[in-house]
């Protein structure tokens, strides 16, 4: 595979002095669905907007297919499509105006039967006719993509695609993601869902004030993020842990009264079977359970802690 | 040169026209038929002839350009300033046009309005005075220079403007008073000395002279003179634009 996007130390200052990136650079392959992952205000759709050209660089460069985007604008943005996490759209116009417009405004000449291929593909071909504002938020959603690939570009931004949208929506999200990357279309996605960066992306950026901490396969990144801690609470507390339960991964409050499993969520076995009939076997009673995961935070503030030192 | 795209921004707009065609159809009409009955008839009624022109004839030039002025203004500052308001902005900062395409097609779009309602005005008018035009190929030409002129500085307006409320300030508080006290409804030789020279200050002055020439063959300044104000409004205007772009004052972050 080829980089179809190189950006190097890109950097955004805006006027009052904030930082909105501090010196970006990633790669990203063709075809790859690679999801941007971080906290609000961590600077995804700065790095995104900057690409597109909706926002200058303060310095630092950016390639598409090898073409730099402020001296090449007219190729760059041509391959590039953008669904913004608002949606922006005309309220009186219809779908397929709509659309038409936009493949119009990036240069294409009318192409109806294409159009009319994407529009299905996203279920909007019965709602063609139908005015903006007559559509479900899920419909307008689907919209903005049929809008950002209506002149067929070769590289897709979703910035925050699933923002608050319902779980059914999400899940029409994520399909069709997959069928676009099955097209050949490289998408780069933002999210602060890590379970959305799970079920769809191939390799995983964290972001986070302005800094790119990490982008790593996904499979590899899921196995770090995903440690779990089961707690388990004690009828009545004890004073030492049995012998089967000493092990490193269980550790005892200093009451006595509680247990925390700690266990890897990506691994074939997470152990918890076990350890409830080893505590049966010891006759320990159980009073409650929970299962707690690091939040995204404390994985950023860990990742932030890991790399300074 | 992406023509593609300055035909799309081009219809988009005027598609926004078309929908309210009926609308913009019958308000100039009526606007217009009631400054007949008023300027015309009423005052008409004292004054009746200026510079050998029956006054009801004589307004006629200024009516025209006072509405498309205004509507050069508020189609173009409308037709920006309604995607950066509803945030599909976006798509035209994203898309590979230079500033002189949406620009072509933004006020292209809201040019052509305007002298299509100017044109309504001028059909109107026939209706109501008797009226023969001098020089009909300058006519337009005035016509076309005017509302591409008044569309860019619209333009200009939609950009600066952050509020629906200061989208209307400048027409309302600048360009209003400027019209109506720039020879739109009497010959500037009609003032004491004093104001006739105070309004030689008033850029307006020039346009609705040279429009009237076209119309009577008779003109409060020379012809050449409000051509060259005509082109350096339009000049001045293109200048601020071009840098707006350049340095992305309110459209890029």
């Amino acid at each position: 595979m080829t980089a179809i996007l190189e950006i190097n130390d890109l950097k955004k200052v805006y006027e009052g002095g904030f930082e909105a990136l501090k010196g970006v650079t990633l790669s990203i392959e063709r075809g790859e669905i690679l999801a941007l992952l971080g906290p609000n205000g961590a600077g995804k759709t700065t790095l995104i907007s900057t690409i597109c050209g909706i926002s200058t660089s303060s310095s630092g460069s950016v390639f598409v297919d090898g073409h730099c985007i402020e001296k090449d604008f007219r190729v760059t943005r041509s391959k590039i499509g953008l669904v913004p996490q608002e949606i922006n759209l005309e309220p009186f116009e219809t779908v397929m105006n709509t659309v038409r417009f936009s493949r119009g405004l990036f240069g294409k000449p009318r192409n109806d039967a294409y159009l009319e291929k994407l529009l299905r593909q996203l279920s909007l071909w019965e709602k063609r006719g139908n005015r903006i504002m007559e559509l479900s938020g899920g419909m307008k959603r689907r919209v903005l993509i049929a809008k950002a690939l209506s002149h067929e570009p070769s590289v897709l931004f979703l910035d925050e695609p699933t923002a608050g949208v319902d779980v059914e929506l999400r899940k029409d999200m994520w399909n069709i993601v997959a069928e676009l990357k099955a097209t050949g279309v490289t998408i780069i996605l933002t999210t602060h869902y890590i379970e959305e960066a799970e079920a769809i992306a191939d390799r995983i950026g964290v972001i986070s004030k302005g800094e790119l901490l990490l982008v790593e396969e996904k499979s590899a990144l899921m196995k770090r993020l995903g440690q779990k801690q089961l707690q388990i609470e004690l009828q009545e507390p004890v004073t030492a842990l049995p012998e089967a339960l000493q092990t490193e991964n269980i550790a005892l409050s200093g009451d006595g009264s509680t247990l925390t499993y700690t266990y890897d969520t990506q691994a074939k076995r997470t152990g918890i079977t076990k350890l409830l009939a080893d505590l049966a076997a010891a006759g320990l009673q159980l009073r409650d359970l929970q299962t707690e995961q690091s939040s995204l935070e404390d994985i950023f503030v860990g990742l932030v802690q890991e790399k300074s030192t | 040169m992406n023509w593609t795209a300055i035909k799309s921004i081009y219809f988009f707009e005027m598609a926004r026209f078309f929908r309210t065609l009926a609308q913009s159809f019958i308000s100039p009409v009526i606007s217009t038929s009631l400054y007949f009955v008023v300027f015309g008839a009423a005052i008409g009624s004292r004054i009746q002839e200026v510079d050998g022109v029956s006054y009801g004839a004589f307004i006629v030039p200024g009516l025209i350009m006072l509405t498309i002025m205004t509507q050069g203004i508020s189609n173009a500052s409308f037709g920006i300033y309604f995607p950066k308001f509803i945030g599909t902005i976006y798509e035209l900062l994203s898309a590979p046009v230079n500033f002189l395409e949406i620009v072509i097609g933004y006020v292209g779009a809201a040019a052509t309005k305007s002298l299509f309602i100017g044109l309504v005005i001028l059909a109107t008018s026939f209706f109501f005075v008797d009226l023969t035009i001098a020089h009909p190929v300058a006519m337009m030409a005035f016509m076309v220079l005017t509302c591409t002129s008044f569309a860019l500085f619209g333009f200009i307006i939609g950009i600066w403007a952050k509020s629906f409320e200061q989208l209307q300030l400048v027409p309302l508080l600048v360009v209003t008073p400027l019209i109506f006290l720039g020879g739109s409804f009497y010959s500037i030789s009609m003032l004491p000395p004093f104001w006739q020279t105070v309004t030689l200050f008033n850029p307006v002055v020039y346009l609705v002279s040279g429009f009237r020439w076209a119309f009577f063959g008779l003109a409060d300044v020379p012809i050449i003179t409000s051509l060259a104000a005509i082109g350096g409004f339009t000049a001045l205007c293109l200048f601020a634009i071009w840098w707006i772009f350049r340095t992305g004052w309110r459209i890029r972050s």
